[in-house]
């Protein structure tokens, strides 16, 4: 189990930054991903990989109405 | 009416004439406010005092200050004392920062019956303050339509009579910028503010304010949208409002510090160019930039906002509509903005009503047109939107109002509670584009089941109760508005912090004062009730500041500096914030700090809730909102997203849902949510500084300083 934006989410084998947003459905275009606080650049995606137990904040920045 | 532009000019008659000497702009102030009367034709000079500059600050702030001055507590909004102030604020006309030339409009609203502030685009409001005037207050009501002319290059108003017709706005500000220019390059130094018959003929009458777009050789426009100013405009027979004001330069207004001005402009300037195609395209979509991750995330309100996403979106997705603006044209609405998020579709043939056949320009459509006008009526077909949009700006209706109350018709229709009977024949189903065009029509003439929608939500809710025997629990469930206004177009059901961004406002359900959802919804960022009422005290606060100073929201978050997301509070994009504190104090040459920039918009906040009060409105039962907006009212709505409602009654009410049926779950879900929403209302009145019934408390005002006498006896009258 993982935690992503506060909230328990089932830890997969395997699991990267990019598998994680996509099991998610997040997929606009602007979000800051912080594993166990660290910010992973939007190039690490692909390859991050995301430990059990790990903390996930995605923080999407849309500046909205 | 005239046929020509020689016509019109030969038409001129000057009612009253006030010939003055320009104050000249000192620190972003002119010290003067331009008072007109347009009963009995007084045009005088008003000081702004010092202590209207401190606690007021300019903008929407002097807009409240002289409407509590010049109304009484019983003013309706169309009797004579009624006024329309228009201010853009110190900051309003510098040309090195992006977004910095706004005007606010303040009136009495005959939708809301209470205080109406509008932020708007344009060159109105610049030009007025270089012309000499830090605010324009008009009052009064003329027996026949009139125009006023301010002639910054000469020193000279005029009340005056003109052979215009003030029906399309379009043509007014077309026919008036062609009248009052020497030749073409002339016409970039005029404004044009105008409404049109849909001001008329509805309660959501619009003012556009027009600028000039050289490479177009058009006028375009700009909407002081909500809360039906239009109408009141029209109601007092204003025809139009023109300024000229020919010498525009990067120190028009006169800053402190212009170099400080000037590096932080180009500092701002460089992270857009750098970083905005890969952004929020901006430059390239406008804010239609929204409408794909809206439908992506469940956000787009559909068929009145029962659902927040559709299969056929794509029809008006982002991408579609990117591809109808004309692109690489000048696109913003004030001198130096960098952000040029103006989008305009250029030789758009219109298919239907008064100016069918005519190829137009059509500014926009923005986010709240396309979902508004289009998904939220169930309609996802970008040329019904761009068409509907053109006409609801020529006819001078708003947009958000008109997608929000057909979609609030459209809802009654498909319920059997109004029928053709009573639409004059109008098949109002979700997604019938004709219909929704012919009703759009219908308000802009005033004509047939038109002038019964053109009153808006709240007043529509009452005619069919009473009229036509609807359930009236069932409308007020399902009709989007709050304090009379319609809600802008977001889908707040999931983002318990967004219904109190939008319902406990000061003017009613409109986005600008606090836009949580992602921050709440998605990314989790305000888990408890405390960090929701913060939330709910500082973005309303730090929003309300661009009011006060003539800036537009834009640059501040729809741009990311770099290093953005390694600060403390991302969210607020403190680089940007820190920008404004510079430009503010380079410009009056005070020197505040971050507190005290919330203060200011503290201190008019308040005030402005207080105005409320003194109306007989601004308490907590005004801040209730329609269960649409908290929560799923049909069974129809709770089974679309059944998955999710189960799971949050299992896991956030405690309620095993299995064996109840969808009526016991949609009871109970909405027990839970409405329980919510009045826990959040005690936490952030709190916040606030006000009482549970929603009224600021003394040491509050007096802590704000703004507790003058009159002020007092109103807050201790509902204390
Ligand atoms: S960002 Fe857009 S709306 Fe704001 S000032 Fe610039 S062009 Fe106008």
């Amino acid at each position: 189990m993982i935690e992503v934006n506060g909230k328990k989410v089932e830890w997969e084998k395997d699991m990267t930054v990019e598998k994680l947003l996509k099991k998610m459905n997040f997929t606009f275009p602007k979000i800051v991903v912080r594993v166990n606080g660290k910010v992973i650049e939007k190039s690490d995606w692909q390859d991050y990989p995301i430990p059990d137990q790990s903390v996930v904040q995605a923080h999407h920045l849309i500046a909205g109405g | 009416m005239a046929t020509s532009i020689e016509d019109m000019r030969k038409s001129r008659k000057v009612l009253a004439g006030y010939d003055y000497e320009q104050a000249g702009v000192e620190k972003g102030y002119t010290g003067k406010t331009l008072y007109i009367n347009i009963s009995d034709y007084t045009i005088k000079p008003k000081d702004v005092t010092e202590e209207m500059k401190d606690i007021f600050i300019g903008g929407k702030g002097f807009g409240l200050w002289y409407l509590w001055n010049g109304i009484k507590p019983e003013t309706k909004w169309n009797d004579p004392e009624n006024e329309i102030v228009i201010s853009s604020g110190p900051i309003g006309g510098i040309t090195q920062y992006p977004g910095s030339g706004k005007s606010l409009v303040v009136t009495l609203s005959p939708l809301t019956k209470s205080i109406m502030d509008s932020n708007v685009g344009g060159f109105f409001g610049p030009y007025l303050k270089f012309s000499g005037w830090d605010a324009l207050e008009i009052q009064g009501k003329s027996e026949k339509d009139i125009v006023v002319f301010i002639d910054g290059d000469k020193g000279r108003v005029t009340i005056e009579e003109v052979d215009i017709d003030p029906a399309a706005s379009h043509l007014v500000s077309e026919q008036l910028t062609e009248l009052l220019a020497e030749n073409e390059k002339d016409k970039k130094n005029i404004s044009i503010v105008s409404s049109g018959s849909g001001g008329e003929n509805t309660n959501i009458g619009i003012l556009n304010f027009s600028f000039y777009d050289l490479r177009r050789k058009a006028a375009r426009m700009k909407q002081a949208g909500r809360g039906g100013i239009g109408t009141v405009f029209r109601d007092k027979k204003i025809a139009a409002l023109a300024v000229k004001f020919s010498s525009l330069s990067g120190r028009s207004n006169n800053p402190a510090d212009p170099a400080k001005v000037a590096k932080t402009g180009v500092k701002i300037t460089r992270e857009i160019n750098k970083f905005d195609a890969e952004q929020f395209r901006m430059r390239q979509i406008g804010t239609a930039n929204l409408m794909t991750p809206m439908n992506d995330y469940d956000l787009l309100p559909v068929h009145n906002f029962k659902y927040g996403s559709h299969p056929d979106a794509v029809g008006i997705s982002s991408d579609t509509l990117r591809d109808r603006f004309t692109q690489n044209m000048p696109d913003g609405c004030w001198v130096g903005c960098a952000l040029s998020c103006c989008k305009a579709v250029d030789n758009f043939e219109l298919k239907t009503g008064p100016y069918k056949g005519d190829k137009v320009l059509v500014d926009g459509p923005e986010y709240e047109n396309a979902a508004g006008l289009g998904a939220n009526c169930g309609i996802f077909d970008a040329d019904y939107v761009i068409e509907a949009n053109f006409y609801c700006d020529t006819y001078g209706i708003d947009t958000i109002s008109t997608g929000t109350l057909i979609a609030f018709a459209m809802e009654c229709y498909e319920n059997g509670i109004i029928d053709k009977k009573i639409t004059g024949g109008l098949e109002l189903n979700f997604g019938n584009a004709d219909a929704a065009m012919e009703l759009i029509h219908q308000m802009g003439q005033g004509k047939g089941f038109g002038k019964i929608a053109g009153q808006g939500v709240r007043r529509m809710k009452q005619i069919f109760a009473e009229e036509y025997g609807a359930d009236p629990a069932f409308l007020q469930d399902i009709g989007m508005e709050n304090k009379g206004l319609e809600y802008s177009q977001y889908q707040a059901k999931e983002s318990l912090a967004q219904q109190g961004g939008y319902a406990m406002t000061n003017k009613g359900p409109q986005h600008d004062e606090a836009w949580l959802i992602f921050m709440d919804m998605v990314n989790n960022q305000l888990p408890t009730f405390e960090k929701k009422a913060e939330a709910l005290h500082y973005f309303p606060m730090f929003r309300t500041w661009f009011g006060l100073m003539g800036l537009c929201k834009l640059p501040w978050n729809d741009i990311i500096p770099e290093g953005n997301s390694q600060t403390e509070s991302p969210e607020k994009i403190p680089e940007h914030v820190q920008n404004y504190i510079d430009i503010f104090n380079a410009v009056t040459g005070k020197n505040i700090d971050q507190d005290e920039m919330i203060r200011q918009s503290e201190r008019v906040y308040n005030f402005q809730r207080i105005f409320n009060l003194r109306l007989g409105f601004g308490t907590r039962e005004h801040d209730a909102a329609p269960y649409r907006a908290l929560g799923p009212v049909t069974e129809e709505e709770y089974e679309s997203r059944i998955e999710r409602y189960d799971n949050q009654l299992k896991e956030d009410v405690g309620i095993d849902p299995s064996g109840m049926s969808i009526a016991e779950k949609v009871k109970a879900m909405r027990k839970y949510r409405e329980g919510r929403y009045e826990t959040l209302i005690d936490v952030v009145y709190d916040r606030r500084g006000w009482t549970k019934n929603g009224v600021p408390k003394l040491e509050k005002i007096k802590e704000l300083g703004i507790d003058f006498p009159e002020v007092v006896d109103v807050v201790k009258k509902n204390l």
